[in-house]
């Protein structure tokens, strides 16, 4: 079974699967490695891998996997197949950073915008989050509105590159 | 003999989360009964199922419910309680709502509304604490250019410079030699003018490297105080303290009996009623200054209640229905204590607050661990409010014990759904620097964030990633293989955290 993730900014891929018994065959970003696994009867995973003995706690949240390796947490984010979501960065920081609410909108539909204006500001835990443009170009649409609750990863606003002088 | 006075009988708790939780059952303790308050987006919370009984009192949005004094008042009324505690935060050292509980006939557990005022105006604070005898840092204020290169003369340098009308730092400057001053002060004045609309400039000597030192006082409000020693705050992020511990590691007994003395001399200056906490700054030579004086309960009480075996909120509850002060003496000091933030907040992307559900949480349970939490697994962390989870809290006969303690305790916790600080208070309390109690408030971002942050952006190790792997393959194999319906039922994990979390142990 193949399952793609996001790590951080990072796109990771891992092929799984049974070897019979609780052995199983992992890829990980096309590195084999075959990996004994045991669910405990708390939900628990004991796993060894070539490079050690951990025990493993995964806790689904949406797309999210909270998992604990030991004592150290990672977050992944699995990216259902057909759907995947390009880096962060490409999204050019129009999408909600965390869940908020909208305090201010400062631009419009058909607004024309520079690298780096805001567009609208988004609070969260008594926390203001400007959102800017990340490059020139003219808004097309607003997706949110002053008081609205958005969840993180929610788009924003719509904006379209600044046309070339194509003539 | 003066009669015992009269207790209260209910109690409201004006406040959420982790600390309304934590009045609660003191209350519980003296068979005192608790109101609990809650906005829209607190209905099922924490600290409205441990609360003998609950109102709702507005939106969401904290000006509307958390802030409302009208619908607080109306609450108290309404529930027949005597008495509003007002917790930290919110409206904890709002004097108008200190008036608006007294005026509705209700005790207000904490100081006289005059009390809050006065010492909440930093300028006011400072001249209550000068006259009191307390250090406070020295500073001059000025308007014309050569007024103020006189009075920088006399101060020494490195200096601040700020607007005198400032707050929020806004347009603050620090100086290093006398060479720099004319071109901050003009910049200084030009952004005070602009700003504040009065071109009046504070010069302030700039301590540097400093230790944040506070003194938990008591006083009875008339004329009486003590002390419960001091809390060292030194680890911060932004002002925000994360780790704080009971007693300082970098307070002698000579330096203690200086600090608490200044403390109790501010306290009784101005009769000081109820809980209160002195805050300093700690120069490196030893020398001290007044920072700032909060006139409630703080966030990191509870190290001084383990050390001192004195429940604050108790004291502070008993005060205000009339009783007395327990001696100095009776203070003691024993062991050490330490305690340590947990926040939604993701140290990995700036520390931004998160919100979402805890799909699981399991807090530390071990001899000598306190853990104060807001949330248990399946609360949500709403957007709105402040975001602090809970707080884990190790006791020890010695420091070393106690940070040991406080290592495993984390480790320990889990809080899954919601990214957490969790990495972040593992890692510092790990550290060298901490071990050795070697660090001042700037050292976490000048020292630590640099490496935490590159460990925290890292790749995951591929064994995580197996992990995350091994538990989708089992969770399809379990849906598909199990029994009919099978691939309805609810995600292995989870069914079996939760039944785990219901059972024995």
């Amino acid at each position: 079974m193949r399952t793609d993730w996001r790590d951080g900014d990072r796109a990771r891929a891992v092929e799984a699967s049974a070897l019979g018994g609780s052995r199983y065959l992992v890829s990980v970003d096309g590195a084999p490695m075959e990996v004994a696994a045991e669910r405990l009867p708390d939900g628990r995973l004991v796993i060894e891998t070539p490079t050690g003995h951990f025990v493993a706690e995964v806790s689904p949240a949406g797309t999210r996997r909270f998992v604990r390796l030991d004592a150290l947490e990672f977050v992944l984010d699995l990216e259902s197949g057909g759907r995947r979501r390009g880096p962060r960065s490409s999204s050019g920081g129009l999408e909600a950073p965390m869940p908020g609410v909208v305090t201010r909108v400062m631009v419009a539909g058909g607004d024309e915008v520079s690298a780096g204006q805001p567009l609208l500001a988004l609070e969260a835990m008594k926390m203001e989050h400007v959102i800017r443009s990340p490059r020139a170009g003219t808004v097309k649409s607003v997706l949110a509105r002053v008081g609205e609750m958005v969840a993180g990863g929610r788009g924003l606003v719509e904006l379209e590159p600044d046309a070339t002088d194509a003539g | 003999m003066t009669p015992k006075p009269a207790m209260f009988r209910k109690v409201l708790i004006a406040n959420r989360g982790e600390i309304a939780c934590r009045i609660a059952a003191t209350l519980r303790e003296m068979g005192i009964r608790s109101v609990a308050v809650y906005s829209a987006a607190d209905r099922g919370a924490l600290h409205v199922r441990t609360a003998d009984q609950a109102h709702e009192i507005g939106a969401a949005e904290p000006q509307a419910s958390y802030l409302n004094i009208e619908a607080l008042i109306a609450a108290a009324r309404a529930s027949g309680a005597e008495a509003i505690h007002p917790g930290y935060g919110f409206l904890a050292e709002n004097a108008e709502f200190a008036s608006a509980t007294e005026a509705a006939g209700l005790a207000f557990i904490g100081p006289a509304p005059d009390q809050i005022r006065a010492l909440g105006d930093k300028r006011e604070a400072r001249e209550i604490a000068k006259r009191a005898g307390v250090p406070v840092v020295p500073g001059a204020t000025g308007s014309s250019a050569a007024e103020l290169s006189k009075a920088a003369a006399k101060l020494g340098f490195p200096l601040l410079v700020k607007a005198a009308l400032g707050g929020g730092g806004k347009g603050m400057r620090v100086v290093g030699n006398a060479a720099a001053l004319a071109e901050a002060i003009e910049s200084a004045t030009r952004v005070a003018a602009s700003a504040f609309g009065d071109g009046a400039i504070y010069l302030e000597r700039h301590i540097e490297r400093p230790r944040h030192i506070e003194v938990q006082i008591v006083g009875d409000g008339v004329g009486g105080a003590i002390h419960l020693l001091e809390r060292e705050c030194s680890l911060q992020r932004r002002h925000q303290k994360v780790i704080e511990e009971c007693p300082s590691p970098a307070v002698d007994n000579a330096l203690r009996e200086r600090l608490t003395s200044a403390a109790v001399a501010l306290a009784k200056s101005v009769r000081y009623r109820g809980a209160g906490t002195v805050e300093f700054l700690l120069a490196p030579d030893g020398a001290f200054y007044f920072l700032e004086m909060n006139t409630r309960l703080q966030v990191e009480h509870p190290v001084t209640e383990l050390v001192t075996g004195i429940d604050l909120v108790r004291l502070q509850i008993e005060i205000a229905a009339g009783g007395k002060l327990p001696g100095q003496s009776a203070i003691e000091r024993r062991g050490h204590a330490i305690e340590a933030r947990i926040y939604a907040e993701d140290a990995a992307r700036g520390f931004l607050p998160q919100a979402g559900t805890l799909v699981r949480v399991r807090w530390p349970r071990a001899p000598f661990v306190r853990v104060d939490r807001g949330v248990e697994s399946g609360d949500p962390v709403p957007v709105h409010y402040d975001p602090i989870l809970a707080k884990v809290i190790a006791a020890g006969v010695n420091r070393d014990a106690a940070l040991l303690r406080l290592s495993g305790a984390l480790d320990d916790t889990l809080a899954h759904g919601v990214v957490t600080n969790l990495p972040f208070v593992r890692a510092l309390v790990r550290s060298g620097e901490v071990a050795r109690g070697a660090y001042d408030t700037e050292w976490i971002e000048r020292e630590f964030l640099p490496d935490f942050t590159a460990l925290v952006t890292a790749p995951a190790p591929e064994a995580a990633l197996a992990a995350a792997a091994l538990a989708e393959l089992l969770r399809a194999s379990l849906a598909t293989d199990g029994a009919p319906g099978a691939a309805a039922a609810p995600d292995p994990f989870t069914a079996l955290g939760r039944w785990r979390q219901g059972g024995p142990g």
